[in-house]
């Protein structure tokens, strides 16, 4: 006992209280205190007497203290059989972003404005080919329809002659030199107006350095009334110059220009009224 | 929740319940010994905030080593509050606490932190004066510097200029003086 009690007042016992030992000491006090229940008694008593120093020191923390240490107790290390009103959720709230592609976009849209202008531009091509096609067939057609219109009116003027009371047709015969040569001569003297038919004419082609010469017999006289050629290709009606009288016409070949007096021997046909 | 349903076990059940991990167990726990360690810690730190941090941590360790806990070994309270002794004198021993340079002189602290919060003291503390007679100066300053600073009695005797069995004498008789007290 006396061994005991020397332990006791060593003071170890109230260090070992306060953590205050070596790991030794401590294997020792523990070992002294199984085996002596004097010493385990005196342990008990100092233990208390701290705990109720500390009590009487006590210090409370802050309200909010309770719920968050409670809270962190039993979230972070709690199992969940044993706290089962204290689940942790674990719903996945989280919206995930789309990955925005900006870049791919505008490639896209590149792409196809692209290739919006290479149709475009292929488009405007054919619709402008077409144009010059539409262009060139309008100018024919008007050239034509210029030619058809030229054409009609100088019908309708050659109709016109024809119809027109003042006019008097004559049709120069051919003569011994050309038997065959046939030209009708369309006169008014109150218009003082003539015309050759070239279309109904019969006259042999005249060569380059030669005309044929269209002459008027007034009082015996010839009159210049002008000159033209004969070829297949005039059909029309040809205005000669203006003459008031006439006993007759006839028409000589004659140098390229004219002459001022005919040369008979070269009459071709002629025509009396 | 108030503290009118401050939840109180025997040291018995609470220590079986425990065991068992029972969500009853963690409240009692807390309800029956916060304040007695956050006065131990918030004496060693002099921060609330700080001291409010190392309660947490002291609970945490609690909860999560109590497997290493054994009656045979001593009381619950002698336990648990070495740990938060320790993780107290952790803290102000780290970096980052020392760098705020709030230690404050070892003779103000505890009135200090009793100035400084509205200290709820339980009705036995009526009895506290008579408790200050009770015990010496030079015992109680002791008891405060091992008990509440988180000094070892080594550091004690170096700050106090005593030779160490003196320490060691004055620590037992301030015990002893408490013992009668409390009893």
């Amino acid at each position: 006992m006396e061994e005991v009690k020397t332990y006791i007042e060593s003071g170890i016992l109230e260090l070992y209280v306060l953590g205050e030992v070596t790991q030794e000491e401590r294997a020792q006090v523990e070992a002294m205190a199984l085996k002596h229940p004097a010493i385990k008694a005196e342990l008990d008593e100092i233990e208390k007497s701290l705990e109720s120093y500390a009590f009487e020191n006590a210090v409370e923390p802050s309200e909010s203290q309770r719920d968050k240490i409670l809270n962190s107790l039993l979230t972070n290390f709690s199992d969940d059989r044993n706290f089962p009103s204290h689940k942790v959720e674990t719903t996945d709230n989280v919206i995930p972003f789309e990955r925005i592609s900006n870049g791919n976009f505008y490639k896209y849209a590149f792409a196809a404005c692209f290739a919006l202008l290479v149709v475009s531009i292929a488009a405007l091509v054919s619709v402008y080919n077409h144009l010059e096609q539409s262009n060139t067939l309008l100018a024919s057609l008007q050239t034509q329809n210029q030619h058809f219109s030229n054409r009609v009116n100088l019908m309708d003027h050659e109709l016109g002659v024809f119809r027109d009371p003042s006019f008097k047709l004559l049709k120069l015969q051919g003569t011994k030199k050309s038997p065959a040569s046939v030209l009708t001569v369309a006169w008014s003297p109150a218009k003082k107006k003539v015309m050759i038919d070239m279309a109904n004419a019969n006259m042999p082609a005249n060569d380059q350095d030669h005309q044929y010469q269209l002459w008027a017999l007034v009082a015996g006289k010839p009159v210049d009334l002008g000159v033209f050629d004969a070829d297949t290709a005039s059909k029309d009606m040809k205005e000669m110059k203006s003459i008031a009288s006439a006993d007759a016409f006839a028409v000589t070949l004659e140098p390229r220009g004219g002459s001022p007096a005919p040369h008979l021997d070269e009459m071709m046909v002629i025509g009396k009224f | 929740m108030s503290k009118k349903r401050k939840i109180s076990l025997s040291e018995e059940e609470l220590v079986l319940a425990l065991r068992q991990r029972e969500k009853i167990a963690v409240e009692a726990l807390y309800d029956m010994y916060s304040a007695s360690l956050f006065g131990v810690i918030v004496r060693i730190i002099n921060d609330t905030a700080i001291a409010e941090d190392v309660l947490q941590d002291t609970f945490v360790k609690i909860w999560n080593s109590f497997q290493s806990y054994s009656t045979e070994k001593g009381r619950l309270f002698t336990w648990m509050v070495n740990i938060a002794r320790n993780l107290a004198i952790d803290k102000i021993r780290s970096k980052d606490f020392k760098n705020q340079g709030k230690n404050q002189e070892l003779e103000n602290n505890v009135t200090f932190i009793d100035e400084q919060r509205n200290t709820v003291y339980k009705p036995e503390l009526l009895g506290i004066k008579e408790l200050v007679e009770t015990l010496k100066p030079e015992q109680k300053s002791i008891l405060d510097l091992v008990y509440f600073k988180g000094y070892t009695h080594v550091e004690a005797a170096d700050e106090l200029g005593v030779p160490l069995g003196t320490i060691k004498t004055r620590l037992r008789m301030a015990i002893i003086q408490l013992r009668k007290h409390f009893n």
